[in-house]
């Protein structure tokens, strides 16, 4: 019970510190006022406008406000939109939960199958070949990846769009794009290029949890009964394998919305990467600080939720002493 | 990871095990080669560049975005052709190279130290702050460090005038870099510190008058420093990936002092007019930096670590 509540607690300081930073930013980076009015604003306007922004009161009133306004979900107006920042942010999300999606789907897919088989078949040549292109995988930059499929599959072939979401369907609110050609098209480069480095890990650490279980006693022992192997192989050992791949995949997803980021900018996509991508050039600071609360509550979430995990399969965590994870 | 094994084979290898590993595997032997010569030729990029890439002088707009091997209209000849300021881009491409690579190799170096030094702190007075720091490099641990380093090189972004933020650029990046890997060095020193301020020879030190900080610097250092040294090969690559992705991005350095990251990002926008090259270039000589370091790292990795190896 303490650890949940340490965790519990470990996650409110964790938003806490973000919503500081994020209100220092807010508050302090450049003057909010010149960036909202003309250059041809008046000295009197510019006062107006303080004062109507609530600039001048006392710090911790203004801090005490942005959080009382960030737990509603106002992050106050974008200077770059003028629109509200969490209409701008709702509108992008679909995006980018879309292409997160497809993108883990593909990795996980492929990589767990393909993780197993090259730990069943170390010394065959394509399994020496899948862990040569997975150490590539690793090593390439996801923005070159994508530069590379933009120039082959749009530039040379002239298969697939190279920029945008092509077209999208409206449900209650939810934009997708899973549901017309176009759309599907335009998701195709894009889900690859931010799938290939998660594929390249999932396949490398499937195989490396693989071949640890396929050294343990327990599966020994089960040679020694006379088990055949392909059952050895699949009963015992693929579901001992899975437990930790599963927890990286969960982890893993974090990553995925991080260098969603980076993808979304090759590829124009219009989601939440992109948005903060261009609020950090333009210094659109509302926008900037609203993303900073919003990623450290998404990490928040996914790490409480895997330490939970933990703590429903694995009782030894409930007696004292963290999870140890290396990500 | 057995640390233990580790830091003995590490302690041995001047004894000859480490170099006869590397000896018997080409593939190591071929990335250490290609990541000296692209480290000598970075280093050398003033004497082997053919045009300078920081004068604008140099550069000539009549012969923009060239195609490799053609001749400008001056007759100049640019082996790989030119970017869109008639840049010549083997010239970029060396001063590039060096950019990311004194970036990468001074960010490594930041984290190491910082890291370093939190995890001997932590280790060896314990208590409120060695929790303290632990709980800090948990908590950061959870965030992907591209996701740090960007989020601190943005916040500086837009918390400077953009004049200064140019003339610090490259600081900037080196410690939004260095603050994103400090966590590997501080939680593996302090594992390693745990267990060594116990031995004898701490003791002895102690007993004899030792002060705390030359027990530390002079006496627990060097049985640590093994394995900080395999950390920070593998993070290099990963460093220098990191740099190149911000400043793709456009928020890590400015388009005057260009880096193969920043480099790709000028091309990025001809890929679609077929102008492969101003970009692809760049990002070949970076894919082969990358790929040469990672592999090198985990060939000393596994090299050091024989239970793996397979």
């Amino acid at each position: 019970m303490s650890f949940v509540l340490g965790r519990f607690g470990q996650t409110v300081l964790v938003l806490l510190v973000a919503a500081f930073v994020s209100f220092a930013l807010f508050r302090y980076v450049g003057d909010p006022v010149n960036n909202m009015v003309g250059q041809s604003a008046s000295l009197a306007d510019r006062e107006a406008m303080r004062a109507a922004l609530g600039l001048d009161d006392a710090f911790i009133l203004q801090f005490a406000r942005f959080v009382g306004h960030a737990l509603t979900g106002d992050f106050g107006m974008s200077y770059r939109f003028g629109q509200p920042v969490a209409t701008l942010i709702a509108e992008r999300f679909p995006a980018t939960l879309e292409l997160a999606l497809i993108s883990m789907l593909i990795a996980t897919g492929l990589g767990v199958p393909l993780g197993v088989w090259t730990a069943l078949h170390r010394d065959h040549w394509a399994a020496q070949a899948l862990m040569a292109a997975s150490l590539i995988g690793v090593a390439l930059p996801t923005f070159l990846i994508g530069i590379a499929l933009i120039l082959f599959f749009s530039v040379w072939l002239g298969w697939l769009p190279s920029f945008g979401r092509g077209q999208v369907v409206e449900i209650g609110g939810w934009t997708t794009g899973l549901l017309t050609t176009s759309g599907l098209r335009a998701l195709v480069l894009p889900a690859v290029t931010l799938g290939v480095f998660q594929l390249a890990l999932i396949l490398r650490l499937a195989r490396a949890e693989m071949l640890e279980v396929m050294r343990a006693d327990f599966i020994r022992f089960a040679r020694a009964r006379g088990l055949k192997p392909r059952a050895i192989q699949y009963r015992h050992a693929l579901r001992n394998t899975l437990v930790p791949v599963v927890t990286m995949i969960g982890l893993q997803f974090g990553n995925v919305f991080a260098f969603s980021i980076i993808v979304e900018t090759v590829f124009q996509w219009p989601g939440l990467g992109l948005l903060v991508i261009q609020a950090i050039q333009f210094a659109d600071v509302p926008l900037l600080a609203a993303y900073l609360v919003l990623i450290a509550l998404c990490f928040a979430v996914i790490n409480l939720a895997v330490d939970l995990a933990y703590l429903a399969i694995d009782p030894r965590v409930r007696s004292g002493g963290g999870v140890r994870r290396t990500a | 990871m057995s640390l233990v094994a580790l830091r003995r084979s590490m302690g041995h290898w001047w004894q000859g095990d480490l170099a006869y590993r590397f000896r018997r595997s080409p593939v190591a032997i071929l990335a250490a080669l290609v990541g000296l010569a692209l480290l000598v030729a970075a280093m050398g990029a003033p004497v082997l560049a053919p045009y300078d890439a920081f004068d604008p002088a140099a550069a000539n707009a009549a012969d923009a975005r060239l195609p490799p091997g053609v001749e400008g209209m001056f007759g100049d000849v640019y082996l790989l052709g030119t970017d869109p300021q008639g840049r010549d881009m083997l010239s970029a491409m060396l001063y590039g190279l060096r950019t990311s690579l004194v970036v990468g190799l001074a960010s490594v170096a930041a984290a190491a130290l910082a890291g370093v030094l939190l995890g001997l702190i932590a280790g060896y007075f314990g208590g409120v702050l060695d929790a303290f720091i632990m709980r800090a490099a948990d908590v950061q641990l959870s965030f992907p460090a591209i996701l740090i380093a960007l989020l601190i090189d943005g916040v500086a972004r837009t918390a400077m005038p953009q004049e200064l933020h140019a003339e610090l650029a490259v600081p900037i990046l080196i410690a939004a870099i260095a603050a994103s890997f400090w966590v590997q060095y501080a939680r593996t020193v302090r594992g390693l510190v745990l267990v060594e301020r116990g031995r004898d020879y701490v003791l002895a030190a102690k007993v004899t008058g030792v002060s705390t900080p030359r027990i530390l610097i002079s006496h627990i250092l060097p049985n640590v420093l093994g394995p900080v040294l395999v950390i920070a090969t593998i993070n290099l690559a990963l460093a220098i990936l990191t740099e190149s992705t911000l400043s793709f991005l456009g928020v890590g350095l400015p388009s005057t002092q260009p880096s193969l990251g920043s480099l790709v990002r000028i091309g990025n926008e001809f890929v679609f007019s077929g102008d492969w090259w101003i970009s692809a270039l760049p990002g070949l000589l970076l894919v082969l930096l990358s790929l040469s370091v990672n592999v090198f790292g985990d060939w000393l990795r596994d090299a050091l670590n024989p239970k793996l190896a397979s």
